[in-house]
């Protein structure tokens, strides 16, 4: 089989090299591209990230990572949000002060308060992810598998309901999520040991 | 729900790596040495994350880390955080860029304008503020800068001066403890606040899998954190996890 290449789209914000890692470990050709030309080429691209929203956001219109990133969701091709990208697909979060997001997804974004949670904050280590069966990107594994978190804010689960997952601390929340060609989740895979290998390869099994 | 976290630290000086007893080091080998001694998948697919700590006397020692850091991201997929001699921006870019997930801030801890460069460019989250301390008959003090400096705060502000700091979790290091694998001393559990909100991971004195157990059953330790390599020779480090699992201590479990 001639092996995928996966674009990971640099824009200055989070570790691109675990991720390049983990591809190449499953046999895909990595591109790490920040020019939005050569990304809306992609046919499988990944929006990572940590950190800030407004940051994010700012630098991604500034450099037309937004447009790039609708041109591949237009063209039907592969897209993969982890952590803070997943947050990006919102319509926008209240991060320091509300701001928008790429708008893909129509639910927001929002801190975890200790109030609500009743548990510490930043919510990290690894938890366990709930989903039906017949969600795609969780083939092979069985629901509850632990997968590795690190963030503050969380997508709101209302308005979806279909293929996502669920993570509780304190609270409920959406810990994953497919819409067409779009796939995102809050947790790392590339940071989750062999169960977010198998969800990697998963995903780069559903891009043919 | 969220699981406990098993963490292992390692200390590093150029290509060598080292343990420490009391913040004492000595040279073990280097990472050739560590590779070829320890079949170091059985230890990284046994712990939940990974801290690499550069101790180098040389203040300007962080091309060779960072060279550490990209060995260890390309061959384990969880989270690494790394630490030592992170003064600048600049240092705390370079590490991750290395592929360090998060950082770990012992000696400029308590530089607030160096810890809010960093949490803005790379979030709270990715700072793990790390404070090193000796018990006098359940008095106190703390250092930074490898045990060698005292910090002057009383216990009682400590923890009230932590949870103000821009930083995602806290490692508590007993120094009277370190690399003795005599057992974790929990005396300075009960001055945590209640309301504490910052996750901490407890090191110092983890010498088997029963100090391991004891530490976890404790409400207030959400992660442990251990050095000492030799305690774990083989799959000791395996063996440890299945068995704190069987006794009911939530760890992550792998395909």
């Amino acid at each position: 089989m001639k092996s995928k290449t996966v674009t990971i789209i640099d824009y200055g914000m989070g570790n691109i090299g675990s991720l390049s890692n983990a591809f190449n470990y499953l046999g895909a050709k990595v591109k790490i591209l920040s020019d939005p030309y050569k990304i809306e080429k992609s046919n499988i691209a990944i929006l990572p990230g940590v950190g800030s929203f407004h940051k994010a956001m700012k630098i991604i219109k500034k450099n037309s990572i937004d447009k790039a990133i609708d041109n591949i969701i237009s063209k039907g091709d592969y897209l993969f949000c982890i952590c803070l990208g997943m947050q990006l697909l919102a319509s926008g979060s209240f991060e320091d002060k509300f701001t928008k997001g790429l708008g893909i997804i129509p639910n927001q974004v929002d801190k975890f308060t200790f109030k609500e949670t009743k548990n510490k904050i930043p919510h990290v280590g690894f938890n366990q992810v709930f989903f039906e069966k017949g969600n795609k990107l969780f083939k092979g594994l069985s629901s509850g598998t632990d997968f590795y978190f690190v963030h503050s804010y969380r997508m709101l689960p209302e308005k979806m309901k279909k293929n996502i997952s669920r993570t509780n601390y304190g609270v409920n929340f959406m810990s994953s999520l497919v819409k067409d060609n779009i796939y995102a989740t809050q947790f790392h895979p590339e940071k989750s040991q062999s169960n977010g290998i198998k969800l990697l390869d998963n995903f780069l099994k559903i891009t043919q | 729900m969220i699981k406990k976290r098993l963490i292992f630290t390692l200390l590093f000086e150029k290509d060598s790596f080292f343990l420490s007893r009391n913040f004492r080091l000595q040279k073990i080998g280097n990472y050739d040495w560590l590779k070829k001694n320890y079949d170091f998948s059985v230890i990284t697919e046994s712990v939940d994350e990974i801290i690499l700590l550069n101790v180098s006397r040389d203040e300007n020692e962080i091309q060779n880390f960072c060279e550490i850091i990209k060995t260890f991201t390309k061959e384990c997929f969880i989270p690494i955080s790394a630490g030592g001699k992170i003064s600048s921006l600049d240092v705390a870019k370079k590490y991750i860029q290395s592929g360090a997930d998060k950082l770990v801030i012992n000696s400029n801890l308590f530089k607030k304008n160096l810890l809010k460069k960093i949490a803005n460019t790379f979030g709270e989250q990715s700072i793990v503020g790390s404070l090193d301390y000796m018990n006098i008959n359940d008095n106190f003090i703390f250092y930074k800068k490898n045990g060698s400096t005292k910090i002057n705060i009383k216990t009682k502000n400590i923890f009230d001066t932590l949870a103000k700091l821009p930083i995602g979790e806290i490692i508590l290091n007993s120094i009277d403890m370190d690399g003795t694998s005599n057992g974790f001393d929990f005396s300075i559990l009960k001055r945590i606040p209640k309301n504490f909100q910052k996750p901490i991971i407890y090191a110092g004195g983890a010498g088997n899998y029963k100090h391991l157990l004891d530490a976890f059953k404790k409400k207030e330790i959400d992660s442990i954190s251990t050095a000492n390599l030799l305690n774990f020779v083989g799959d000791g480090l395996q063996e440890a996890r299945k068995q704190l699992i069987k006794k009911n201590i939530k760890l992550a479990k792998w395909i």
